[in-house]
């Protein structure tokens, strides 16, 4: 008879507690569950291999992120090679499908990418007070027909054509173990500007006890098609020959 | 003990409630079943109001009357929706001056009054640009008009609340809050039936503000604007009080009153004002900060409708600028003493925006969307993104793809294709009718189409095919009474005999010949109440006869699938009536209906087709005050009758369509958008991937692809492809972890076009997929471990893998046909029709999903289109022949890679053993000669390519072949013939090369201990990435 008014007690702390989750909590949580700060903050380095499959293509990429902001996507086509939004630091790279020779992404691209990009790894949300972004909880909403707690991350603003402008995302973690299902952004330039890109992380898997989503669809929300990335390969703190990253000279 | 089981139970029921919101639980089955768009938006619909960033002329923001908020971010070249989730009918926008780049206020509900109006559900705040809102109270305002925020201090904010439209509210009114919105307390309030209809904020002295109070009030048979109670108020002490501003006014009742403030000048304020003496309307000046009114000017284009037209727009550097709002809105360039119209564009103006930085341009909301124009508003050029169409109904044929028809609010009819080559343009919409469409229905056998206007103006039957049109409304013969057809006046067509057509007004007209003769088959069906007929009177101060409140008519006729004796008509005034001989005797069986309030008027009534008594009735009461949704269900010819909605149903409803194959399975049309039950109407729940809560007026279900069409109110044709795996689900179904769904042979699509004209700033509605759908339900959504999804062939091979759904619900994979492109050898450029994948053939195929531990496997029948004249031959051939040209592209890509690591050997082996160079440089100079008979070496991928060699022209022509459907011409095979010499005389010449030159190489590299050349098989070359 006793244990009732315990069980009365937990389900009050049951309500206060999904009632107080704060955005904080989700993050430690969700830190915690795929390995843990410490051992995301000693991660120096990542190496993927991976298929993308888009419209009916499927095509090898690697993609190499450095903890020091360094970067590259290299995609082959056909035997050939190409590099997709490769940064050393200072200029941010990639290849011309035309000409296939390197160029340079505009200045405004190369700031932004300096402000978020270069400063994520591993993690946008691991110390992103020292990052100067701010996170939010935003509420609880379902996607993917998966209950998710809605977490609104502001990185430090970008500039649009000129003009300084929010840089904002919006992320939902999956409510029972916490890792991120969907991420949402507003497309800020271009043609596109003003729709909503959605990608969609899956596959979570173990590499070296952090867990990594091994299956990442983007696409444009409430849109067909897409683009899937699945891992292949995924290697911490790889060897890296740092010329990958260097703008090719005479170019 | 029982109070701590209560409170448990409580708890429980709190924490629950969560996942028993009918949205929430939508999600959770709907998966990634995703509607799609067509619009369209050639004429737009609508647009209510605009609000433009005060410091960034590229930010304009627009809202709709039944399609929410728009904004563009390119000086209005294009508009993207941000506010899908939430009510759809928008009253104003607003930004905070002092943070507009992140701070936005809607106020819901349009304030536009006319008779289809819908309803609002309080005001919104986005603090991120519009990219999330919180709602921020005000719930039962309805409609909000106005919304002034203090420069000084965005927490201090004014709405003005005009409130309900057809029934007595408190929640009228400015209100004011100091707290950003978390309290609102009402600071003018005058009584039920008059609310503030405009409020202004002077931003040099935020205490000063003018609130325009506005007596009103619609039925569904009559309006009514003016009263003693209409005023124009003012504050100078941050709304504590008000005293009315009158000097100079006309005595005795007023109307609405449209006000503004110039901006360049905060004393000078021009007033349109709706008087009871014609004499005593027009726009009045104040240039005394509303301490006098002068009268200036009468036209039409400022008197004309003041309910649906009360806006006034002011140059922001010119106070003698000013614009207003009309049937097509006018300019006057002196301070309002004259007025000239401007220039062509939709009619129906509701709202003009200054651009920040030029006077010449303006943006004009409109009944079609809305315009730009560069040159002060002479030219007006349309935004063409915007499908904001609002209509009333829909229907669809049964060709291929099938048509959508229907008609719009002030936008004529139309009908349109469901997918079209590049996607649903603008140039594939053709108009059937003018004016307020309503009713579109094509013949159901013979290419002809009914249509009509407002009120059976016009009811039309239009040859698409001779462009011929024909007028055939019922009229009334000698000793008929006049005819009182409604706004939106019902018409039917039969499924038993092809050239029946029905009409209603308060009869129920039937034409045995497409419309040529009628015959009445009722008596007046309608209460034919005098008090609701007298349209003559409506209007208030401004006599607004239109006849958009004609009453005590037919609303809606359904004749049964089953029984062409058996037929339905609901009236606006609330009678069922059924004949069950054809129309000799008619029964009203309202009475029957438990807990319909007396006279709701019958929105709909779907005859079943699962028995000769069964149909759906939905009822709306909303033109009376009441918003409770109303739907029942008889089986026994109206005799008795079953409520089945449940507490899910979030606003009233205007439709409901029934499955044709599964009973319980329905579909409801909400004010508030798409809700659907697998249970008969025991729960419900709302459809919301990619549908927003948009009013939903009609809904047709198309028999052959299954498709959902919706009509909606605000957002135009919204189609949720291929319902059928709603069909299949069962308990059983939802409690297993994993269920394949059973498809349709999918069917091979042989067009391949050349795609549509529509330039980048045009709307494109989606297609449906043409590709082979493999749907499946899990339980759960997959997140963590490996999941895959194999197609295999009839040999058990895995020809292809495609990314799986991992939604938890249903989830739609698409496959179109296709297997991996050949593997192509390393160039300089690339060889374009290489990237080609080849289509399967026709046959069985295995579905393989592994998940985890877990396979689940299923098999998916494709077919070449049955209709398609290609001989199965040809097709054979053309298959063959792909597969001979796939397996030469991959043979010769294997070539070249076994040259390329040879001369990559060769190179090293020259560089580490000098000696050697004199046996190893004839190897690389030949095969660096045959390398560059084989592919293209030198260029790019642009004009500067080199000349294609055998790679290009052998990727070419699998291209060509590969891509088609056809036989390979004689052309095409005696290409491939040259080709294959070419590939016989490379792989020889390769040989002789390697002959002469490898064993000496070889040798030289055994004697320096280096690692042998390792060429890999070529099944191992395929696979390497």
């Amino acid at each position: 008879m006793k244990l009732k008014p315990v069980l009365f007690l937990f389900a009050v702390c049951a309500l206060f507690a999904a009632q107080a989750q704060t955005a904080d909590d989700i993050i430690k949580k969700y830190l915690e569950n795929t390995g843990g700060e410490a051992k995301w903050r000693a991660l120096q380095g990542m190496r993927m291999k991976a298929t993308l499959k888009t419209q009916g293509m499927e095509l090898p990429v690697e993609t190499v992120n450095l903890s020091d902001g360094k970067s590259a996507v290299t995609f082959v086509v056909q035997g050939m090679t190409f590099n997709q939004n490769v940064f050393d630091g200072t200029t941010l790279w990639s290849t011309n499908q035309m000409t296939m020779k390197p160029e340079k992404s505009d200045a405004e691209s190369t700031e932004n990418y300096k402000l978020s990009a270069a400063t994520d790894f591993p993690d946008p949300f691991l110390d992103y007070q020292k990052k100067g972004y701010k996170i939010e909880f935003i509420g609880k909403e379902t996607v993917d027909g998966t209950e998710t707690f809605k977490i609104k991350l502001t990185r430090k603003p970008i500039k649009v054509d000129g003009k300084e402008t929010e840089n904002i995302s919006i992320y939902y973690f999956d409510a029972e173990n916490y890792v991120p299902l969907v991420v949402e952004s507003e497309i800020t330039s271009g043609p596109a500007k003003g729709m909503v890109s959605q990608t969609k992380m899956s596959d979570y898997q173990e590499v070296e006890g952090l867990m990594m989503a091994f299956s990442i669809t983007q696409g444009m929300k409430g849109q067909p098609g897409g683009a899937t990335i699945n891992a292949t390969t995924v290697e911490l703190n790889p060897k890296v020959d740092p010329k990958i990253f260097a703008f090719p000279a005479g170019n | 003990m029982k109070k701590y089981l209560l409170l448990v139970s409580l708890f429980t029921l709190g924490i629950g409630s969560f996942a028993q919101d009918p949205a929430t639980r939508g999600k959770e089955l709907f998966g990634d079943m995703t509607a799609r768009h067509i619009g369209p938006a050639l004429m737009s619909g609508r647009i209510t109001d605009l609000e433009t960033h005060p410091k960034d002329a590229r930010v304009v923001y627009a809202a709709a009357a039944g399609g929410g908020v728009w904004k563009s971010n390119n000086g209005g070249a294009t508009f993207n929706p941000i506010f899908d989730e939430y009510c759809q009918s928008i009253g104003t926008i607003a930004l905070d001056p002092s943070n507009p780049d992140n701070v936005v206020w809607v106020g819901t509900g349009e304030t536009w009054t006319r008779n289809s109006v819908s309803v609002g559900d309080g005001i919104y705040q986005s603090t991120d640009g519009g990219n999330t809102w919180k709602k921020k109270g005000l719930e039962k305002s309805e409609r909000i008009s106005s919304i002034q925020i203090n420069p000084k201090n965005p927490n201090e904010i004014y709405v003005g609340v005009l409130g309900a439209l057809f029934h007595d509210s408190e929640e009228r009114g400015v209100y004011k809050t100091t707290d950003g919105g978390t309290t609102w307390n009402k600071v003018l309030y005058v009584d039920k039936t008059t609310g503030c209809s405009e409020l202004i904020l002077d931003s040099n002295d935020p205490n000063i503000l003018y609130a325009a109070f506005w007596e009103f009030r619609r039925s569904a048979w009559n309006f009514n604007s003016g009263g003693l109670n209409s005023a124009l108020y003012k504050s100078i002490d941050g709304g504590k009080t008000w005293n009315k501003i009158h000097t100079g006014f006309p005595a005795g009742k007023l109307g609405r009153i449209a006000v503004a403030m110039a901006p360049s000048n905060h004393s000078i304020l021009y007033a349109v004002i709706e008087a009871e003496k014609d004499k005593d309307k027009g726009l009045y000046r104040s240039d005394d900060a509303g301490a006098n009114w002068k009268l200036l000017n009468g036209d039409f284009e400022l008197v004309v409708r003041p309910f649906y037209f009360s806006r006034i727009a002011i140059d922001p550097r010119n106070p003698d600028v000013v614009v207003k709002a009309g049937l097509f809105g006018s300019i006057s360039r002196d301070g309002g003493k004259t007025f000239k119209t401007l220039g062509p564009m939709h009619s129906d103006i509701h709202d003009i925006a200054f651009d920040i930085h030029v006077s010449d341009r303006m943006y004009v909301a409109t009944d079609g969307g809305v315009y730009r124009t560069w040159d002060g508003g002479n030219t007006l050029e349309m935004v063409e993104n915007i499908p904001v169409s609002q209509f009333y109904h829909v229907s669809v044929d049964n060709e291929n793809p099938y048509n959508v028809y229907g008609g719009l609010q002030d936008n004529g009819s139309w009908f349109g294709p469901s997918s079209s080559p590049g996607g649903v343009e603008a140039r594939d919409w053709v108009r059937v009718g003018v004016g307020d469409g309503y009713r579109v229905l094509p013949h159901p056998t013979k290419k002809l189409i009914y249509s009509e206007m407002q009120g059976a103006e016009n009811v039309w039957r239009y040859d698409p095919v001779k462009n011929q049109t024909r007028t055939i409304q019922p009229l009334p013969q000698k000793g008929d009474p006049k005819f009182r057809f409604n706004w939106n006046s019902p018409m039917a067509v039969s499924a038993h005999r092809p050239d029946r057509f029905y009409m209603g007004s308060q009869f129920v007209h039937r034409s045995e010949d497409m419309g040529e003769t009628w015959e009445k088959i009722s008596p007046d069906l309608t209460t034919n109440d005098p008090v609701k007929t007298e349209q003559g009177k409506s209007g208030g101060l401004s006599a607004d006869n239109s006849g958009a409140e004609n009453h005590c008519t037919i609303f809606t006729i359904a004749e049964s699938p089953l029984d062409e004796n058996v037929v339905w008509a609901g009236t606006d005034d609330g009678n069922v009536q059924i004949t069950k001989d054809g129309g000799k005797t008619w029964t009203n069986v309202v009475a029957n209906i438990p807990g319909l309030p007396k006279n709701t008027a019958c929105w709909h009534i779907e005859a079943s087709v699962f028995g000769k008594g069964n149909a759906y009735a939905v009822f709306t009461g909303y033109q009376k005050g009441d918003q409770a949704a109303y739907v029942y269900k008889t089986t026994d010819f109206g005799a008795t009758w079953k409520s089945i909605v449940s507490s899910d149903i979030g606003s009233f409803v205007r439709n409901i369509q029934e499955d044709y194959q599964n009973e319980n399975l329905l579909f409801l049309g909400t004010e508030m958008g798409l809700y659907i039950t697998l249970d008969g109407g025991k729960s419900w729940l709302k459809f919301t991937n990619n549908m927003p809560s948009v009013a939903v007026h009609f809904i047709d279900l198309q028999k052959r692809t299954n498709d959902l069409v919706l009509g909606t109110h605000g957002r135009g044709i919204i189609i949720l492809d291929d319902i059928s795996p709603l069909r299949q689900l069962t308990e059983e179904v939802l409690s297993k972890d994993f269920h394949f769904f059973a498809t349709k042979t999918a069917t091979i699509p042989e067009s391949s076009g050349f795609g549509g004209t529509s330039t980048e700033t045009q709307f494109v509605g989606e297609n449906a997929s043409e590709s082979a759908k493999i749907i499946y339900y899990l339980k759960k959504r997959h997140t963590l471990g490996k999941m895959t999804l194999d197609i295999l062939n009839d040999k058990g091979e895995k020809i292809l893998d495609l990314p799986p759904g991992k939604a938890k619900g249903i989830n739609v994979v698409t496959w179109n046909y296709t297997t991996k492109p050949p593997k192509i050898a390393t160039g300089k450029t690339f060889a374009f029709n290489g990237f080609t994948p080849p289509r399967v053939p026709a046959g069985t195929y295995k579905v393989v999903l592994t998940k985890g531990k877990e396979t689940y496997t299923t098999d998916l029948v494709v077919q070449y289109d049955p209709k398609s004249a290609i001989p199965v031959a040809d097709r054979k051939l053309q298959e063959a022949t792909t597969r001979k040209l796939f397996n030469l592209t991959q043979e010769l890509a294997y070539i070249v890679y076994e040259l390329d690591e040879t001369i990559k050997a060769a190179e090293d082996q020259k560089s580490k053993v000098p000696s050697s160079a004199k046996a190893v440089t004839p190897l690389i100079n030949e095969l660096n000669q045959l390398k560059a008979k084989l592919v293209i070496t030198t260029g790019d991928n642009y004009v500067g390519m080199g000349e294609p060699q055998l790679r290009e022209d052998l990727a070419e022509l699998y291209g060509k072949v590969a891509s088609s459907f056809f036989r390979p011409s004689a052309s095409e095979l005696a290409s491939q013939e040259a080709i294959e010499a070419r590939m016989t005389t490379a792989k020889a010449d390769f040989k002789k090369i390697k002959d002469k030159h490898l064993a000496k190489v070889t040798e030289i590299r055994a004697k320096n201990k280096l690692e042998p050349i390792v060429i890999k098989s070529f099944d191992e070359f395929l696979l390497q990435q």
